[in-house]
């Protein structure tokens, strides 16, 4: 069994209100992500999703209950800066997130920060470039490039510091498809080359669906904690949280409304066409 | 249309000049500016004069472009000009009408005043036009970096200005946005009186203002995610060496000094008898 990267233990979180208190964000959430998962963190807006990233490297600190980075505490501040240097955060608005006026100098600024030695950042950056597809554009103005570039630079300016475990926070939400795909290349790279955890917030049904686990909530909560076949095999369920579901499982779902014995969940169109094709035979 | 302003007034050019290490520019420019302010006689002066066009010859910077820096402190210099002609009274009387009597000495501290003011202008100029806001904040940053042991933290500053350089492309951007947004809903920015159309600018700044908050805040947790702590044990990836040629424009500079004290003494301060002889 891999060893255990993230762990939450019974995390409440709220934000403070102007007056009164405000609703819990996150509830009473307890959950453990291992080394090299790929996970998906599902919910409509609100449900919370967004704060597990803050929660997740320590940005904010649970009111009550734990959050465990490799065994750290988040609430130590002794170890601050190595759970940031473990847990990257990658967020939705590739513009607040570039600090330089250069792409290459923007993404040597984490490991800068480390006081890693010149030598040493060049090759990191030079790496991390090439990882997302963006070594050719070292030298532009990040307000030049387009949002899916901007994402990808911020994706390597946390690959840069070398961490072992990234969380993104709805990271393809402000971009246009191919932006979109883009990303999501990047982060399954990340996954499968670097062998780096990702964890994944997003409310994309089918970017949800190419993670190995979904973890979906609601209403500060968590809901389901599975694989997506899992998730998706009760379809009103999912609706119910205000959540669409794959058009796949959809189609499938109206056909066993209707009375039409269709066996599993389908993920892709050609898992369905093969159930539809046998039913036909 | 708001897009294309450049920020600062970077000539992007490629000159001796702009490859220059920016500490060596910051440092000549620096130097030049005290020296030009310490001279005293014509002779002095010249030499001051004649390494500025140099400088300004070798950047390959337009003639044109740098003299169009000079026009926002026109004002300045003209007035300071009448000042000196009004009030000083040394030298051969010229003129006399009313109660303003306008002696030699006095026309000549205008033309020595005016010559050292512009080419003073000239010189930091042409700073800024040969070193690209990046180069310049990396340049501070390095001349600084000793102070932080006398617990003076430049690296915020640097911080700061790198920010600030940053986000201005982005804010111009979002004022655009906004000022579309505002247009479709029938806002008027370009008619009315003065009064009416700095009114108009309460709508677009109001939002600007709260979206570049909302951003800050996002901005300090993604520098927070990147260990970001005031640069303390801060390393840099592009360090700054000093080349063959920085260290010739170090020793011009040096020489450029001597030059200028030398000639300090050797003609001294000009004065009525000087003034006197010029104008015979």
């Amino acid at each position: 069994m891999a060893e255990t990267i993230l762990k939450f233990e019974n995390v409440t979180f709220r934000y403070e209100g102007d007056e009164q208190p405000l609703p819990p964000a996150v509830e009473n959430l307890s959950l453990e992500i291992k080394k090299g998962e790929f996970v998906a963190i599902l919910g409509h807006n609100g449900s919370g999703k967004s704060t597990v990233a803050k929660l997740s490297n320590g940005l904010v600190i649970p009111e009550s209950g734990d959050v465990y980075v490799l065994g750290m505490n988040t609430k130590n501040e002794d170890d601050d800066l190595k759970i940031k240097q473990t847990v990257g955060v990658v967020f939705q608005n590739p513009d607040n997130q570039i600090v330089a006026t250069i792409v290459e100098e923007d993404v040597a600024f984490g490991p800068e920060n480390l006081g890693v030695e010149p030598a040493e950042i060049r090759r990191r950056v030079d790496e991390a470039l090439n990882v997302v597809g963006m070594y050719k554009y070292r030298l532009h103005e990040p307000h030049k490039l387009s949002g899916g570039q901007k994402q990808r630079v911020a994706i390597a300016g946390i690959i840069a510091m070398q961490p072992q475990c990234i969380v993104f926070d709805e990271p393809t939400a402000m971009l246009d498809p191919e932006g979109r795909r883009d990303v999501m290349n990047a982060m399954k790279r990340l996954n499968r080359e670097l062998g780096i955890t990702v964890v994944f917030i997003t409310h994309y049904m089918e970017e949800a669906c190419e993670a190995e686990r979904i973890i979906v909530m609601d209403d500060a909560r968590l809901v389901l904690d599975g694989t997506p076949r899992e998730i998706f095999s009760d379809v009103d369920f999912i609706r119910g949280l205000g959540l669409d579901v794959p058009q796949t499982c959809a189609l499938a779902q109206m056909l066993k409304n209707d009375g039409i014995e269709i066996s599993g969940n389908h993920l892709s169109v050609d898992e369905l066409v093969n159930s539809l094709a046998k039913i036909l035979d | 249309m708001l897009k294309d302003i450049t920020i600062g007034q970077y000539f992007p050019l490629n000159s001796v000049i702009h490859r220059l290490d920016p500490r060596i520019k910051l440092l000549y420019t620096f130097v030049f500016i005290i020296t030009i302010v310490l001279t005293n006689n014509f002779v002095s002066l010249a030499l001051c004069i004649a390494v500025a066009l140099a400088v300004t010859f070798i950047s390959k910077v337009p003639l044109k472009t740098v003299v169009k820096g000079l026009k926002p402190i026109l004002f300045v210099i003209i007035i300071t000009s009448l000042l000196q002609i009004i009030y000083v009274k040394t030298g051969v009387p010229l003129i006399s009408f009313w109660k303003i009597r306008i002696t030699s000495g006095g026309l000549l501290e205008a033309v020595f005043l005016t010559f050292r003011i512009s080419f003073l202008i000239v010189m930091s100029t042409m700073l800024t036009y040969t070193t690209s806001p990046t180069s310049m904040t990396n340049g501070l940053d390095r001349t600084f970096a000793p102070l932080t042991k006398l617990g003076i933290d430049f690296n915020i500053v640097t911080m700061i200005m790198t920010i600030a350089l940053r986000f201005i492309p982005t804010l111009i951007d979002e004022v655009d946005k906004i000022i579309s947004a505002q247009k479709s809903r029938g806002a008027n920015f370009e008619s009315g009186n003065i009064f009416k159309r700095a009114k108009m600018l309460i709508p677009l700044f109001v939002p600007l203002l709260f979206n570049a908050t909302r951003r800050a805040y996002e901005l300090a947790y993604a520098m927070t995610c990147r260990c970001y702590n005031g640069g303390k044990g801060k390393t840099t990836m592009n360090t700054l060496k000093f080349k063959k040629g920085d260290w010739a424009a170090l020793l011009l500079t040096v020489a450029f000094v001597a030059g200028v004290i030398f000639l300090n003494i050797k003609f001294g301060e000009y004065n009525a008898q000087f003034t006197f002889n010029l104008a015979v």
